[in-house]
């Protein structure tokens, strides 16, 4: 029993690194090829966030064959590196459109993007997508966590580091729970899309499950790592707002491409209706389908 | 983050186990044997636990030469919580089978093995926790209890608190100071399996808010225990102590406390289900199936031979205040169910009265919320 006990995913940080620069690669390359579009802000904007939908979809298609899945563990380390990198957004550029609302939310979402490319139409485009938003969201949770665990140490007030104080360990505590809570579904869902693909009956469920857990999470961590930081988080010079405003777009996405809050929470509720039972629905979603290999 | 939870899937012997524990609690259902109800901590039936012996599912990880079954962690994991989500009466056997067992097989010697774990795993004998005292609730490291060497064993004088089910069960695991505490005050403790049968300890009885003797207040004043009782060496207590705490905080009962009560709403739903409850159906699947794949990470990590304290600890602050949590979600839905049911004002007035204890035994959420803290590198 022991030794065929084996993790159906593990991480591997040189992987993860390696992938992180090909996707930088890759970003490169399609930067090249939209060097006609006219150079104003509106469309530096669409571009980057097409960038976004793009990329995330060359892994998706470049996965979904059957052949491909194990793939997945590799494109589920290129989007999470990426998203730690968390590179700066231009704000200058976004302000100066004068579009208020565009500068707060980074840039229009990936959700309507997708739409513009029609690709709604691909459901399981749209499920790698909404996985590949899960990987982000799960490393921009860590990362926001991780500044305001480094930042807590430095910190100090009252003559000792604010990481002393028992209010905000347990406010940081309860953000790793989160965020534990998080990676543990989402890496359920990539287990499932590498094990049985695109196509698997419990994607659609899992990924609902992920759109509720991790929004909450998004909640907790948000307020957790500007609350320990105080008014540094709340700068431009300080990274905490990249990663901040990333997981509030993401979020956008994530749940948009899964129709809604609400209807990610009904559907999971209509099968444990289906099912006659919470208990009953919560393990057959688990449970791995016929078609792993 | 030092925080570790690899997706391990159930193998196909714990699903096969499933249907098997589904079908045995219908039949159970089906003949009246208990009804739905109490708390998983204090529904007691060792006739129940007997039976569940007789179908080698006590002690079920264990090696057979010790009445065990040498199954997985992942498959006692699937038997708990389908006995858990039953709301079957496991009090009983539940701490012998969780945590004494394995501390025994961990710690304890050759003679306390053969003698003690095959009773466990037939339902013969139940075992109480000896940890909290009057004043050592989540300071445990302060107990002032005391056994001190004397001919062929020890004496024991103090007084331990808390002790659940003291009156019914056969044996406690009493942790006590046999020596100095030392700088970390974590040295010089000892455990020791205490005969609750035995005429010269006095077990007091405490009533729970629910109106149930449960608790009680064991007085130990010169209480003779023979040196074969002494688990493991004297003076490593507290690591003896703190093993016990993987297997205790990251289980099913950490996290499907209340399920009896969404399972009565949902079965309240009616013909045309509540847009708000099909809502609350979804987020309480949606968060579950979260903490139940940690859970089984920490089943598969404890079957490594791994002692995921921090992971389980996480699990049970996480788990039990999205217990708490759910009861008020449900309690919203009253006037959504079509009508609310005898069960589920049942559940709605017993979870809601037992729900402090589920944040408080076994560590309470200041304790475990410090031990993240800690592992995030804080304390």
């Amino acid at each position: 029993m022991t030794a065929t006990l084996q993790p159906v995913l593990s991480a591997d940080a040189m992987v993860r690194d390696a992938a992180g620069r090909a996707f930088d690669d890759l970003a490169a390359d399609w930067f090249r090829s939209e060097a006609t579009f006219p150079d104003d802000a509106a469309r530096v904007r669409k571009r980057q966030a097409l960038l976004n939908a793009v990329a995330a979809l060359g892994f998706a298609d470049a996965l979904a064959s059957p052949d491909a899945r194990e793939a997945w563990v590799d494109a589920a380390s290129i989007l999470r590196a990426q998203a730690r990198s968390a590179a700066p957004i231009d704000m200058a550029l976004l302000l100066a459109t004068g579009d208020r609302l565009a500068s707060i939310a980074g840039d229009p979402s990936l959700y309507e993007c997708a739409a513009d490319a029609g690709l709604p139409g691909n459901a399981q485009a749209v499920l790698a997508l909404a996985l590949g938003r899960c990987l982000q969201i799960c490393a921009a949770l860590e990362a926001a966590l991780d500044l305001s665990l480094q930042y807590v140490q430095d910190r100090r007030q009252f003559g000792r580091p604010l990481a002393r104080f028992q209010a905000i360990q347990h406010s940081l505590a309860i953000a790793a729970e989160e965020l534990a809570a998080s990676t543990a579904l989402t890496d359920l869902a990539l287990a499932c899309m590498v094990r049985e693909g695109c196509a698997s009956a419990r994607l659609p469920g899992l990924l609902d499950a992920a759109a509720l857990v991790l929004g909450h999470a998004i909640d907790v961590v948000y307020d957790a790592s500007h609350q320990a930081h105080g008014a540094i988080g709340f700068t431009r010079e300080y990274p905490l707002h990249r990663h901040s405003l990333n997981l509030l777009r993401w979020r956008d996405d994530l749940q948009r491409l899964r129709g809604g809050e609400l209807r990610c929470a009904e559907r999971l509720g209509d099968a444990a209706l289906q099912a006659q039972g919470v208990w009953s629905a919560v393990t057959a979603l688990m449970q791995p389908g016929d078609r792993h290999d | 983050m030092n925080l570790h939870f690899p997706v391990f899937e159930l193998p196909a012997e714990a699903q096969a186990l499933r249907r098997e524990v589904r079908a045995f609690i219908a039949a159970e259902n089906r003949a009246g044997l208990w009804q739905r109800g109490g708390d998983f901590a204090t529904h007691y039936d060792p006739a129940f636990s007997r039976r569940l012996g007789a179908r080698g599912w006590l002690g079920m990880t264990w090696p057979r030469r010790y009445g065990g079954q040498e199954r997985s962690m992942l498959e006692r994991l699937v038997l708990s919580e389908e006995l858990i989500a039953a709301n079957a009466p496991i009090a009983a056997h539940w701490i012998a089978d969780r945590q004494s067992g394995p501390l025994l097989l961990r710690y304890g010697s050759e003679a306390q093995r053969r003698e003690f774990l095959p009773r466990i795993a037939r339902g013969e004998i139940f075992f109480s926790i000896g940890m909290s005292e009057p004043d050592s609730g989540s300071d445990l490291a302060s107990v002032r209890t005391r056994a001190v060497q004397v001919d062929g064993g020890w004496r024991i004088d103090g007084r331990k608190l808390w002790t659940s089910f003291a009156h019914l069960n056969h044996y406690a695991i009493v942790l006590a100071r046999t020596g100095a505490a030392g700088e970390s005050r974590h040295e010089g403790l000892s455990q020791f399996i205490v005969d609750l049968k035995a005429g010269d300890l006095e077990v007091r009885p405490i009533v729970n808010m629910a109106g149930q003797r449960e608790f009680n207040e064991v007085v130990f004043t010169g209480s003779f225990v023979p040196d074969a009782r002494l688990v493991g060496e004297p003076g490593n207590g507290w690591r003896q102590v703190t093993s016990e705490l993987a297997y205790e905080r990251s289980g099913p009962e950490r996290y499907l406390s209340f399920i009896r009560l969404a399972e009565a709403a949902l079965q309240c739903a009616g013909a045309n289900p509540s847009p708000r409850l099909r809502e609350a159906l979804g987020r309480t699947s949606a968060k579950l199936i979260a903490l139940r794949s940690m859970s089984i990470a920490v089943a598969a990590l404890l079957q490594q031979g791994a002692m995921p304290n921090l992971e389980a600890s996480l699990i049970k602050d996480l788990g039990t205040a999205f217990e708490r949590e759910q009861i008020g979600v449900y309690r919203a839905l009253r006037s959504e169910l079509a009508p609310a049911s005898a069960e589920y004002l049942s559940a709605l007035a017993e979870t809601t009265i037992y729900a402090p204890s589920w944040t408080l035994r076994g560590g309470t959420r200041e304790i475990l919320r410090g031990i993240v803290a800690r592992g995030l590198g804080m304390r």
